[in-house]
């Protein structure tokens, strides 16, 4: 009856649009990974819809007073960290809170507003798998998990997701950049070409002819 | 005599071809002393107190950051509204904007600033604040110039146009497209919007053969943009297929694609994008998630990618509204030159 209930909410906010802002009903948790030579850093960007900031901040403002604190923030974004999971090559790593930010409550309340979490681990030498996993609010939540390219000598050679994009396997060696660098082509301008066939059909077309004639 | 007149016909008719097929001259080309001498006219139109309100300073970061996906209501913009000018300063400002775009870029923007006003009649009244095509807003960052580099915005809800003109480059990254109803119809004529984007990206993936296709199509679900708003100069690890082991039509087709968004500027400078983007095709990504199939007459219901050295595009339609392909939103950015820095330094 409960579910029924939330379905038929959803349902009518849905109907309701555009009067309402973005997100609606499911948690965007966007990552992007950075890599160096010694540390992975990790951006994490939480965007709740309108239709489950109800829960979101269940978890937050855990006082139940209707207000986020500083301490409950810190907390939040500790728990946040706690529900991620990072290995290199099957060893975990630790990741520790390098930063947060918490929109004001009004956004957040709208769907609009973001929570960013941001995490470091320090990188073991020449790592070759990395595993990063996010279980934060997964019933509700949907992932996007990136990586930024790496500055020489890291190089990503292969990437991998579950269909959520809540698993994520990152495979590495050291070489070039992952993507190649600008080739630079001189690309001609349309008048050379023109220029060329111009002057070029006549001069080819006379030389077979007289190639023909010998 | 006779064939020397024949060669001479021949060499005249490729020449002919060549030009048509360059689509290098299909109409004048602007250039930036046209769209100076618009954006001229158009600030000559304003008011002291609302020119304050129009220019900032060409590295004004904050003023260059202030756009969004989101209607103004949510993500004030800065600069003046369609709303605030009078009819002959609004006529100059469209005058500016056919100076700086494409004929079909203009269309393009036309039709997703009227898609927004539909969003807002079928709101009822209830987003006058909200949605609609007075609350579009023109900025200009720095002064015209045909020589120092100076930057024109414009936007609101699902658009936002950051066009850095420095010299005779016009560049247009990063810049945002959308659509809230992504098919409307007006006049009794069926409009959409970002339809070309949704047409010519499921003509790609149907002209791939069945390995190209599994490279292609990723596993896993992509929610939304990932180089949205505030995802300035970041550069993904690429994936999908890369159009190196694309064939010579799949190549064209997606080089046509991609001309959707570098062609929303004038003729000149998307010559010069769509040149500095062929040079870097082989190294340019397709990626898709989501559905490979379409109702007719509709957009799809799934996400693309397209990526390469100077280039990202993506296509993510919106769960927002309830109907995938009624609502989408894409980017447009160049990693290297988002803004101009890669040319202006700034």
């Amino acid at each position: 009856m409960k579910a029924r209930l939330i379905v038929a909410c959803v349902l009518a906010l849905v109907a309701a649009t555009p009067a309402f802002a973005h997100r609606l009903d499911e948690y965007l948790q966007a990552t992007t990974i950075s890599l160096d030579k010694e540390n992975l850093h990790g951006q994490l960007r939480l965007t709740p819809g309108i239709a489950v900031f109800g829960k979101v901040l269940a978890a937050i403002d855990t006082n139940g007073d209707g207000l986020i604190s500083q301490a409950e923030e810190t907390a939040y974004a500790d728990r946040v960290l706690a529900d991620l999971s990072l290995s290199a090559d099957g060893r975990r790593l630790e990741p520790v809170i390098a930063s947060y930010k918490f929109d004001k409550l009004s956004l957040l309340k709208q769907g609009l507003g973001e929570i960013d979490v941001d995490f470091d681990a320090p990188l073991p030498a020449g790592v070759r798998k990395l595993v990063f996993e996010n279980h934060h609010q997964s019933r509700i939540s949907a992932y996007l998990v990136n990586c930024l390219v790496p500055e020489e000598p890291i190089r990503v050679t292969g990437q991998s997701r579950n269909s959520t994009q809540s698993h994520y396997e990152l495979r590495l060696s050291e070489g070039t950049p992952s993507i190649a660098t600008p080739a630079h082509g001189t690309a001609l301008p349309p008048w050379y070409s023109a220029f060329a066939l111009l002057v070029g059909v006549p001069f080819v077309w006379k030389r077979r002819r007289s190639v023909r004639s010998r | 005599m006779k064939s020397a007149c024949g060669v001479a016909a021949l060499g005249l008719a490729c020449t002919l071809a060549a030009v048509a097929l360059s689509g290098y001259d299909r109409q004048p080309q602007p250039g930036t002393a046209r769209i100076v001498s618009a954006a001229d006219a158009f600030l000559a139109t304003l008011t002291p107190e609302q020119r304050k309100r129009e220019q900032f300073a060409f590295d004004d970061n904050e003023q260059r950051a202030r756009w969004s996906n989101l209607p103004t209501g949510f993500v004030p913009r800065a600069g003046l509204s369609m709303g605030q000018l009078n009819a002959s300063q609004r006529s100059a400002a469209m005058d500016l904007m056919a100076a700086t775009l494409s004929p079909k870029g203009l269309e393009k923007v036309k039709e997703i600033v009227e898609g927004d006003e539909v969003l807002k009649q079928g709101s009822g009244g209830r987003d006058q604040n909200m949605f609609g095509k007075d609350l579009f807003y023109i900025s200009i960052l720095g002064t015209p110039s045909a020589k120092t580099p100076w930057m024109l915005q414009f936007g609101g809800h699902h658009l936002a146009l950051n066009i850095t003109i420095a010299g005779e480059q016009g560049i247009l990254t990063p810049s945002l497209t959308g659509a809230q109803p992504a098919l409307y119809t007006e006049n009794g004529k069926t409009i959409r919007p970002l339809g070309a984007e949704s047409d010519k990206g499921i003509a790609l993936l149907n002209s791939l053969d069945e390995s190209q296709r599994k490279q292609a199509i990723l596993s896993f679900q992509v929610a939304d943009l990932v180089l949205g708003p505030g995802q300035d100069g970041k550069t993904i690890v690429p994936e999908g297929l890369k159009a190196s082991s694309m064939n010579a039509k799949q190549k064209a087709m997606l080089l046509d694609l991609i001309s959707e968004w570098a062609g929303i500027v004038h003729q000149g400078a998307a010559n010069a994008r769509m040149n500095e983007i062929k040079a870097g095709l082989n190294e340019t990504w397709f990626a898709w998630s989501g559905s490979t199939t379409v109702a007719p007459g509709r957009n799809i219901a799934a996400y693309y990618r397209i990526q390469g050295p100077k280039l990202v595009i993506e296509y993510a339609p919106q769960r927002l509204g309830g109907d995938l392909s009624m609502h989408v939103h894409t980017i447009y950015r160049d990693p290297t030159n988002d803004y101009g820095r890669g040319v202006t330094g700034k």
